[in-house]
């Protein structure tokens, strides 16, 4: 169901003709952004109801496990409180976001084979539903956020422009990771299994609860690691550390190599995603 | 609302479907087969296809109302769903003057376990109309369900019948030149098949095009004046419904 007043399909015209329908895919979206909105809202409600908390369960669970692990791994690593509990705060929520949706792009699809089926909705609209959907999950978690921030002194000299620059770079990285993991995901059924293990292995191997205190600056560790980028650069600037220059070079290089990548696999698969399905 | 323009010109589509096997759906069998290489992984790689529509001509205007006949798999509900944009064809083209509402899936973007009400703003959402325009029809498309105390009780504790006439109030409410449908036309009492036959009729005569896929032959000669037969994928002449019973012996 379209709301156009003209609709045009056609046989392969040659790679440029792909291009140009991948790219008008990517517009229209853009132009039903609220409907993505709608979708990812009714994700979040139906998750929820029927239960009393809702949605501020994730915020209740989140809240007790940062509770938890801060008071332990303060003792364990004999770290002040007051350097801890905000640091593994904001680690926990972040890398939580980072993780989830990736994890759930690999549902982008083939979650949506009902209505990709028979719809003439763009792909796009499902990539940002999954996107919006943690966005809304992470909404909850500001009120921890924030929460610590203030309890703990950090609102004085936080930076938050700089953390929002830094948010922006991490989902606009997110986006493409989701899409690509959707698009494998509908053609290999191995692939969500794989992501799962991938970014498990991530938690352990990512400063989320760990400090990098330990480490010589660039040590091969961090540098290779994108998830320890996409952290820094929101959780540094919170914290009101400095970020390391190489962080934001990795994110937007990574965010141009990672959309270019996935819009040419997008533009040769988009024919077939919906009999993937 | 009537656009004079309203159409659809369907030239020589062809619609392949690959059907991808269990098995071609393993990454490791696909790697396995890439570091194998050369001929091998030819006779094994590509997916089978299945023609499920060939060389199809079709050209609609304001007040046709196709019937398409056939037998199961025969391309109905493929032509269908090509109509509605969601399936891209392999060869030729398809264009489409006009809004296209497409009433294939009952159960489409209908979360069970969500109230009447949300699944009609959910639904209008997904059939491309704003929060707003819900809002504003709301009270129209509650009245036409009948569903009156009900719509404010999970969707899994209506019947079949119920649920079909939401989907159909939602579908319905839609300011649609092009109406695409899938057989179900049937389910509900007859007090709501009569409503529904009103509706239809409506829009029909306000909008434009319907094109609808059934083995009834009733049906069809109620809402269609032009009839066309599928046969594994190839589709006979566009003809005049008077001539479905010649059609359906041939």
């Amino acid at each position: 169901m379209q709301t156009a007043q003209h609709m045009l399909r056609t046989g392969r015209r040659g790679a440029l003709h792909e291009y140009a329908m991948a790219l008008r895919d990517l517009k229209a979206s853009g132009e039903r952004l609220g409907l993505a909105w709608s979708l990812a809202w009714a994700d979040v409600v139906a998750r929820y109801r029927g239960s009393i908390l809702g949605p501020f369960w994730i915020t209740l669970s989140m809240g007790l496990m940062v509770a938890g692990i801060g008071l332990l791994y303060a003792q364990l690593f004999k770290i002040p409180l007051g350097d801890y509990i905000p640091y593994v705060a904001l680690g926990i929520v972040l890398f939580g976001t980072i993780t989830n949706t990736i994890n759930e792009g690999c549902a982008t699809f083939t979650g949506a084979a009902g209505m990709l089926s028979q719809t003439s909705l763009p792909m796009f609209t499902f990539v940002w539903r999954t996107v919006l959907r943690n966005l809304i999950n992470l909404g909850h978690h500001v009120v921890i956020i924030v929460g610590v921030l203030v309890w703990y002194g950090y609102w004085r000299e936080f930076n938050l422009p700089l953390a929002a620059a830094g948010l922006i770079l991490t989902l606009l990285n997110l986006s493409w990771v989701s899409m690509l993991a959707g698009i494998a995901s509908a053609r290999f059924r191995d692939v969500p299994q794989l992501v799962v293990s991938v970014t498990q292995f991530a938690m352990f191997m990512t400063p989320v609860f760990w400090k990098t205190d330990s480490f010589p600056d660039r040590h091969a560790f961090l540098t290779f690691n994108p998830f320890h980028h996409l952290l820094h650069a929101v959780r540094g600037p919170l914290l009101g550390e400095a970020v390391d220059a190489l962080t934001w070079v990795v994110l937007v290089a990574m965010a141009l190599v990672g959309w270019t990548t996935t819009f040419i696999i997008f533009a040769l698969t988009r024919r077939r995603i919906v009999h993937y399905l | 609302m009537t656009t004079p323009e309203v159409s659809i010109t369907v030239t020589d589509l062809t619609m392949r479907f690959p059907v991808y096997g269990v098995d071609a759906k393993s990454l490791k069998k696909h790697l396995a087969r890439v570091t194998v290489g050369g001929s091998l992984a030819k006779s094994t790689a590509g997916a089978t296809e299945v023609t499920a529509i060939s060389n199809l001509n079709l050209k609609l205007r304001a007040g046709d109302r196709l019937g398409l006949i056939g037998h199961n798999g025969s391309g109905k509900t493929t032509l269908l769903r090509a109509l509605s944009g969601a399936y891209e064809p392999d060869q030729g083209q398809i264009e489409v003057n006009g809004r296209i509402a497409a009433l294939l899936d009952l159960s489409l973007g209908i979360d069970p376990s969500a109230t009447g009400i949300d699944n009609i703003r959910l639904r209008g959402r997904i059939a491309g109309l704003s929060a707003r325009e819900i809002d504003a029809r709301m009270d129209e498309i509650a009245e036409f369900t009948g569903l009156g105390p009900f719509l404010a009780m999970p969707m899994k504790t209506y019947s079949a019948g119920m649920q079909a006439r939401l989907a159909f109030a939602v579908a319905t409410s839609v300011e649609a030149d092009v109406l695409l449908m899938d057989e179900w036309i049937a389910v509900g009492d007859a007090q709501f098949q009569k409503l529904a036959h009103k509706r239809l009729l409506d829009l029909v005569e306000r909008a434009g095009i319907l094109v609808l896929a059934s083995h009834e032959v009733d049906l069809l000669r109620l809402y269609c004046n032009k009839v066309m037969r599928m046969d594994s994928g190839v589709a006979s002449p566009v003809v005049d419904i008077r001539k479905l019973d010649e059609l359906m012996a041939a």
